[in-house]
């Protein structure tokens, strides 16, 4: 059934709209929700652990309506990964999670199975006695996504769990919320457009509070075809001007020159061809699309 | 345990009561108490203030929010407990420093009565440690701030443990063991004070959970 997201607003007191009538259906299997910082990203999964209240529209998870009273049964079906956590330092990673699955709920033995289960698969079984402030920022984020598995839930929601690591650190990560996705949601906040690259198939372009897109990652990028240009400049001084009229993907200095990736609906007046988009080109063929 | 009671935490409370001991003079054994609990209340108030608001600060709080509502409060509470048993030890074992430090002198209120009068202290500031120590984790997690419930508990404090607060609450007053008569041993009337103390502790422990839910 998955989240279901109708008109959806969050006004804050200070008058600061962080979503603005926003709709997204969220489907099994790992969805990713891409976006600038203060796109509102954060805000919606503040929503979706019921955090924080909207202030107008609805959301359903598997069918059961955002209310007070349905509360509690939603927060049994969520497991969640903030973007920064500070998991108790002086404990053990072990104590940590027994701590953590006894607030959950989980019966003692069932608690033991799934901890030594999860560390095997984040390979922190042999770290499972270090205390939590001898652990790195990778290690900490995966306890943390392991907290956030111990009750089994049928929605996984990680905000920006790769921000900060290293990049194999982040491979891993990346790769354990793929493991993860089998037979639930998983959402995944972040605005480093590779991460969702080598993830999802699914995805949704936050910013200013509104979604610019939502469906598979092909479509995505084929609304991007024809609009990503590459060009060979060769005077410094053409380069300043094109950057100042058009969105530059990339740019890089090669024996010839500078190449520069363009994005634009037109191509760029200079010696250049049309070239295959990327997710990041299509990223920002679609945050920077005139209505 | 390692959660509510880390080194630090025990370091500075231990620390307190031997500065304290050492340098607040009692000249007779009965004075212990009242050189006591206006202190004991302070430590009592600064140590429970983070009890709930470390989730706060260390960002877990969002993840509490998932965890059923009995287990949260269940978990404060146990925590609670923990620290007020410890603040306890402490506080009967800065009775002993006293004598070991202070050398005062004892008998003024009758032979054999220094047992009696040291389970009197026990029980009087078991209820001091309890209100102040709950006081201030209800003002916290309210304000969702831990030095604005350590203040309020402050402004509290300072009210009524001065000349005016005894003047106009008398035996009804939060310190009302402190400002009890030392010349008469059998005036139990102070007890009304620590009764207020207990009622209001028990509005607190029954307002937490709704606190908890609404504020998170």
């Amino acid at each position: 059934m998955g989240i279901k997201i109708q008109d959806l607003t969050v006004t804050f007191r200070n008058k600061v709209t962080a979503l603005n009538h926003a709709d997204l259906e969220i489907p099994k299997g790992i969805f990713g929700l891409l976006g600038e910082n203060g796109a509102g990203k954060t805000t919606l999964m503040r929503v979706l652990t019921t955090v924080l209240a909207s202030t107008s529209g609805t959301v359903t998870i598997d069918g059961i309506l955002y209310s007070e009273g349905n509360f509690e049964k939603i927060q049994r079906k969520i497991g969640y990964l903030p973007q920064e956590i500070d998991l108790y330092p002086g404990l053990t990673v072990q104590e940590c999670l027994e701590y953590m699955g006894d607030l959950s709920g989980i019966p003692r033995k069932a608690c033991q199975e799934r901890i030594r289960y999860y560390l095997e698969k984040t390979s922190l079984s042999e770290h499972r006695r270090k205390k939590m402030k001898q652990l790195s920022g990778g290690m900490k984020r995966r306890v943390g996504l392991v907290q956030a598995l111990l009750n089994e839930p049928e929605f996984l929601i990680v905000d920006e769990p790769t921000t900060g690591l290293d990049p194999e650190e982040r491979i891993r990560i990346r790769n354990l919320l793929v493991d993860f996705s089998e037979g639930r949601t998983v959402l995944f906040s972040t605005h480093v457009v590779e991460d969702l690259a080598a993830t999802c198939n699914q995805l949704a372009v936050m910013k200013k509070g509104q979604f610019l897109y939502s469906g598979s990652m092909k479509e995505l990028l084929e609304q991007a075809e024809g609009h990503v240009w590459l060009c060979n400049i060769k005077e410094e001084g053409m380069a300043r001007e094109l950057e100042k009229r058009y969105h530059v993907s990339s740019k890089q200095y090669t024996g010839d020159g500078l190449q520069m990736r363009f994005i634009s609906e037109t191509p760029p007046r200079a010696e250049c061809s049309s070239c295959e988009a990327t997710l990041e080109d299509a990223y920002i063929y679609i945050a920077n699309k005139e209505p | 345990m390692k959660i509510t009671l880390p080194f630090q935490k025990q370091a500075y409370a231990i620390f307190f009561v031997i500065i304290l001991s050492l340098i607040r003079g009692v000249t007779y054994s009965d004075e212990i108490g009242i050189a006591l609990e206006a202190p004991m209340a302070i430590l009592a108030l600064t140590f429970c203030a983070d009890t709930y608001t470390q989730e706060i600060t260390g960002r877990r709080s969002e993840i509490w929010r998932l965890y059923p509502m009995k287990k949260r409060i269940h978990s404060i509470y146990r925590r609670i407990v923990i620290q007020e048993i410890f603040l306890l030890a402490v506080a009967v074992i800065s009775y002993g420093l006293f004598f070991l430090f202070q050398n005062p002198r004892t008998g003024q209120s009758g032979p054999g009565n220094e047992i009696c009068q040291f389970l009197v202290y026990t029980a009087a500031i078991a209820v001091t440690l309890g209100f102040w120590g709950l006081m201030s984790n209800l003002l916290s997690c309210l304000l969702r701030n831990m030095w604005a419930g350590i203040g309020g508990c402050l402004v509290l404090w300072l009210t009524t443990n001065s000349s005016a607060g005894n003047r106009y609450l008398g035996a009804w007053n939060l310190f009302s063991y402190t400002f009890r008569d030392l010349e008469n041993s059998r005036d139990f009337s102070w007890i009304y004070g620590k009764i207020v103390c207990i009622c209001i502790g028990i509005l607190a422990v029954a307002a937490l959970p709704e606190i908890i839910e609404k504020r998170g």
